[in-house]
């Protein structure tokens, strides 16, 4: 196999008009083409009816579900303890989770059960107008958990309970950006190629804390 | 109600608030296409149909994940895509069976191509794309098969379009080398 005329690739890249091309590369061109529309046929098959079956049988989770109520669904019960550690980004950042970790918030929260545990989600955005948590914990579903940044310092925030185990999860910033944790545990594929990680966080049940 | 007609992005939209039928106007408007892709990649129309039956399923389940609803298509010919490459790891080999697929008709038919009986062209022609390694294959079938520009093909394989061109330059020279041997 030796590397053929750049006129040709040009031309079968569509960037040169193939009737430009000497008439050996004019035959070369028409036998790639011939090849390419060969490989056009439609498959005589048809997956609708199967993929449709499946749908129908297990739907996916309604998105346009109130965030209140979905909040409230996926919070569960429980009294909050912080499971997980951050290492400190920076000194904004300290002084940021030094006041989410002093604030009394997890009052509010429910007391996780047995194995369920609290994952605090921090992140630095500053201008950010919205910044969500979607996840594997909620079905990737936006207006599930939002972060706050009530004293506008760019860190916002936010915690949940979860169940005890992996959880892969993403920001979406100003509802279309999603952006990896830079202060993520661990990352993971995306498992849609291209090499996009998620975060991962591992939440740890109350019951393991000391 | 959304038409048939109504932009992906709309349609996703209606998906992921709950009408999960709307769904099946995705699939009437892709599946032909990731169907031919998979066939092209596996070289047979059943492993083609299993591929893509599992990719439109995880599509549907994680459609929330798909970043950019107006890029729809080149997500799901990265999910069809992945679903191939998984399939061919399993089987431990790059090879392929013979494609099932009728042939069209030539839509250019040069001398060259003259000497032979269509179905002979056609088996010709599946067995050099079969004989490229999978990445060759990948990207001359996106290229000159899906009709894809070379920013889909990025989007929709993860690759960087300097090496997609690399790949689809390569698998030219190699189908032309694989034909002209026969053909002259």
């Amino acid at each position: 196999m030796s590397p053929i005329d750049q006129r040709l690739q040009e031309a079968l890249d569509g960037e040169r008009d193939p009737g430009e091309l000497p008439v050996d590369l004019r035959e070369s061109y028409a036998l790639l083409s011939a090849a390419a529309q060969m490989l056009k046929a439609m498959p005589p098959v048809s997956v609708a009816s199967r993929v449709m079956t499946e749908i129908r049988q297990n739907p996916a989770p309604v998105q346009s579900e109130g965030p209140a109520h979905r909040l409230m669904h996926w919070l569960g019960g429980g009294r909050a303890v912080t499971v997980r550690l951050r290492p400190v980004w920076t000194l904004a950042l300290a002084a940021g989770l030094a006041t989410v970790l002093l604030v009394p918030w997890s009052s509010s929260l429910p007391t996780p059960g047995v194995a369920q545990g609290i994952a605090n989600f921090v992140g630095h955005f500053p201008g950010a107008r919205s910044v969500e948590v979607v996840g594997s914990f909620n079905d990737w579903s936006r207006g599930a958990l939002a972060l706050n940044d009530d004293d506008h310092d760019g860190i916002w925030h936010a915690n949940a309970v979860l169940p005890a185990g992996p959880h892969e999860y993403m920001f979406v910033v100003d509802g279309e950006r999603w952006v990896s944790d830079p202060l993520a545990d661990h990352y993971v594929d995306d498992g849609f190629g291209a090499g996009q990680q998620n975060s991962l966080v591992i939440v740890r049940p109350v019951s393991a804390q000391p | 109600m959304v038409n048939d007609g109504a932009p992906d992005i709309e349609v996703v939209a209606r998906v992921l608030g709950g009408d999960g039928e709307a769904f099946g106007i995705l699939i009437r408007r892709y599946e032909p296409g990731l169907l031919r892709f998979a066939t092209r990649m596996l070289g047979n129309s059943d492993a083609a149909a299993d591929a893509v039956a599992e990719s439109l399923v995880r599509a549907y389940r994680h459609l929330a994940q798909c970043r950019d609803p107006g890029r729809l298509r080149s997500w799901l010919y990265r999910i069809t895509g992945n679903r191939c490459r998984s399939h061919l790891a399993r089987r431990h080999t790059n090879d392929i069976s013979l494609s099932d697929v009728p042939a069209p008709a030539l839509a250019d038919s040069s001398d060259t191509w003259a000497v032979l009986e269509r179905g002979e062209q056609v088996a010709l022609v599946e067995r050099a794309l079969a004989a490229l390694p999978a990445e060759k294959r990948e990207a001359f079938v996106l290229k000159h098969v899906e009709g894809m520009s070379y920013e889909e093909m990025a989007a929709a394989t993860g690759a960087r379009i300097p090496t997609l061109k690399m790949r689809v330059h390569r698998a030219r020279e190699a189908l032309l080398a694989a034909l002209e041997e026969v053909v002259r």
